[in-house]
């Protein structure tokens, strides 16, 4: 029972964290209709920019986030104004080839700079403590809640605030919010400011838990790509409960599972996917706008 | 959802292919260095200078990126001396000038494949020397005994490498069944009792881990679990806390490097304290020490070659006097990789000048025949090309420093066992 709760728990923590890894690729799929295969790269960015902090500053990758977040809100400003606005009215595989061509060159890009060795924030509170009979990973709790507190706000803000109903009336009509005055292209260029800084602040707290190296994105972003599938597009509860399901489904075939419970994880997930894609193509819960009208 | 349906086809089919870059090649740099060395030796000797052409398809990026550099820097560090000192390979009465043009693999088995066979088809080299990792060694020397050339490796310690009956595969390296052999006998020479066991499944892990349980079994270590875990793992808390549960003196992780980063991280974090940690690639490189920090304490890892080793031989002198020049030329110490490396093409160097000769057959049986001692240790390839003379060495990080702990003979420390409890330190 223990050990059900246990793994329970640790699904729930990593779900938290995929929740928050996914948002931004979910958002920016939601609102613009682009999928973004740099996703993961943008992921590995934050993560060694938290990691450059901590080695000359010695800032703890929670603190960094303060800067992390800005700096990839203007990388993310920029490269939704310069790149992708030009090729967000072709057809879809133009974004996918611009996007695919980012990814390349940013992690080809930091091998050179970084070189390929990896890279790891050793921070000195990475133990546990015991609660209730369950163990807390200490970083991995820290890195669930301030997920949650993102989510939360990110949430307050789209549903609150006049640039947040914006972004939810581009990603709904475009046309028709055009005519009402909005400035779509300037409104694309903060949702992918707001999107890539999430995604790196993601990166800066998966630091202290892994080594991070130029290629470790693309699994991410096919991660990104089940839970989006799995919760719904766009939508910040969507993107949580994709996570917490992946999580969970990770965690207990791998804790249950003996001798290749780890490795049928992963294939799990993949699994879920497709059956996901056949039963309820348009995810758990019904996303920013139905996926049958994306454009 | 229709309209969809072949995007998510071409994602599907790009992230597969993702494949971080074309391959490049290295070796104008290397071709422009050999023909001033050329030059200058030209007008000491009045015979013509001829070149030896040796190839490699190596990691420049993917998951062995950083093996793969370890790996490239260690040849030209042979590549550099036998050039600019030593004054190029003695055939007969001849000099020859080395030159080694690189592709990048990526880490992809058939890519690497792909492009061995085009170092011997276009590129026409006369000899190849092997890529990082036994799953790229198991592919590229396939297509090296297809074409019958020689591939002398320093990289792919996978015994299943050499289960196949290939003629021309050769390697300098500790098999990897034994790379557990020196650290298990100390641990149970400890007291150890029971172990678990997680690899990653791919052929240079499964090899480790095959023999940790037939040495386990040997010095009387209980295995109570086997976990395995695919390629590009990001999270092992699922094994770490079963083998929590299970309580056990030892543990030992089979991968690589990153593997190696989360297995200390998952420990610490669901305080997981066997009494011992061994954990196959990762400790013996100065990086890991400066990248997981004070937790790297305690760890023991096997080693193919430390500097402080007393292994000595008439080219490069010995182990340290290796080491200061790596540094040198490369502005860091070098890994185990890097001067297995090194020591691979020292070996080929060694058995043409034997061979007198650049033919395939001579060279191959000059191999055969070689018993030598190098700053890596002795080199005698059984008829199965397995180097069955060098020990494996074991390693710990005790305060922030590697030394060695086993075998005996090679030791200049005491093991620290067993370690304590993360949160007690």
């Amino acid at each position: 029972m223990d050990k059900l709760l246990q793994a329970l728990l640790n699904g729930l923590l990593l779900g938290g964290f995929y929740g928050v890894m996914v948002l931004g690729f979910s958002i920016i799929w939601g609102v613009m209709g682009v999928i973004n295969l740099a996703h993961g790269e943008f992921l590995m960015m934050g993560a060694y920019m938290a990691w450059a902090l901590f080695r000359a500053f010695g800032l703890d990758p929670f603190a960094s986030l303060v800067i992390v977040m800005p700096v990839m809100f203007i990388v993310g400003y920029l490269l939704q104004r310069l790149i992708l606005n030009r090729v967000i009215e072709r057809p879809h595989l133009m974004a996918l080839l611009v996007t695919f061509g980012i990814s390349i060159s940013i992690a080809n890009i930091y091998k050179v700079v970084y070189t390929a060795s990896p890279r790891n924030v050793p921070v000195s509170y990475n133990g546990s403590v015991e609660l209730f009979g369950l163990t807390f990973p200490i970083v991995k709790t820290l890195v669930f809640f301030v997920a949650l507190s993102m989510m939360f706000i990110l949430h307050l803000f789209l549903q609150r605030t006049r640039l947040g109903k914006s972004i939810r009336a581009a990603a709904q009509n475009k046309n028709a919010a055009r005519i009402v005055g909005i400035e779509i292209d300037r409104v694309y260029a903060i949702t992918a400011g707001i999107c890539i800084a999430l995604t790196g602040a993601a990166g800066a707290m998966l630091s202290p838990t892994q080594a991070i190296f130029p290629f470790m994105g693309a699994p991410f972003t096919l991660k990104a790509f089940t839970i989006t599938a799995l919760g719904g597009l766009g939508r910040i509860p969507g993107a949580l409960l994709g996570g917490i399901i992946l999580g969970m489904t990770e965690v207990l075939v791998a804790t249950f599972v003996p001798g290749i419970g780890t490795n049928l994880g992963v294939a799990v997930s993949f699994v879920l996917l497709v059956v996901m894609l056949i039963v309820r193509p348009q995810g758990l819960l019904s996303g920013l706008r139905p996926m049958e009208e994306v454009e | 959802m229709k309209r969809l349906l072949p995007l998510l086809v071409l994602l599907v089919a790009l992230l597969l292919t993702a494949c971080p870059s074309p391959s490049t090649e290295e070796s104008a740099t290397s071709r422009e260095e050999s023909t001033q060395t050329e030059q200058q030796s030209g007008a000491e000797s009045s015979s013509e200078v001829k070149v030896i052409r040796l190839g490699a398809a190596v990691s420049e990026t993917g998951k062995y990126a950083r093996e793969g550099k370890d790996t490239r820097q260690g040849y030209e560090t042979w590549r550099k001396w036998v050039n600019e000192e030593y004054g190029g390979i003695k055939v007969g009465n001849e000099r020859y000038k080395v030159e080694i043009i690189y592709y990048d693999d990526e880490g992809d088995p058939d890519t690497a494949a792909r492009l061995v066979e085009k170092l011997i088809t276009e590129d026409k080299v006369d000899f190849l020397l092997g890529p990082y990792s036994s799953s790229l060694t198991k592919s590229t020397s396939a297509i090296a005994e297809k074409y019958n050339k020689i591939m002398i490796e320093g990289n792919g310690a996978s015994e299943s490498l050499f289960e196949r009956g290939f003629k021309n595969l050769f390697a300098v390296l500790t098999p990897a069944g034994n790379y557990t052999q020196s650290g298990l006998k100390l641990l149970a020479d400890q007291g150890a009792k029971t172990m678990v066991l997680a690899y990653e499944d791919t052929a240079f892990p499964t090899s480790v881990a095959e023999g940790a349980q037939r040495w386990a079994q040997e010095y009387g270590i209980e295995v109570l679990a086997v976990e395995t875990y695919p390629k590009d793992v990001a999270d092992v808390s699922g094994i770490m806390s079963k083998f929590k549960d299970l309580n056990p003196d030892i543990f030992v992780g089979g991968g690589h490097f990153n593997d190696a980063l989360l297995f200390v991280r998952s420990a610490k974090e669901i305080n997981f304290t066997p009494k011992a940690m061994l954990i196959t690639v990762g400790p013996s490189n100065p990086e890991f020490v400066a990248e997981v920090g004070a937790d790297a304490e305690y760890i023991l890892g096997p080693t193919q070659w430390e500097r402080t080793m007393s292994w000595k031989g008439p080219w490069f002198g010995t182990a340290e006097e290796y080491a200061q020049r790596y540094e040198k030329l490369w502005g860091e110490p070098p890994t185990y990789q890097a001067a297995e490396s090194t020591a691979t093409a020292l070996a080929l160097h060694v058995a043409i000048e034997n061979a007198g000769s650049l033919e395939t057959d001579a060279v191959r049986q000059a191999l055969l025949d070689l018993d030598i001692m190098t700053f890596y240790g002795p080199i005698n390839f059984d008829e199965t090309g397995k180097n069955i003379a060098k020990p494996m060495g074991t390693i710990q990080i005790q305060d922030g420093k590697i030394v060695v702990v086993a075998p005996e003979e090679a030791a200049v420390a005491e093991i620290r066992y067993p370690m304590p409890p993360w949160n007690e330190r």
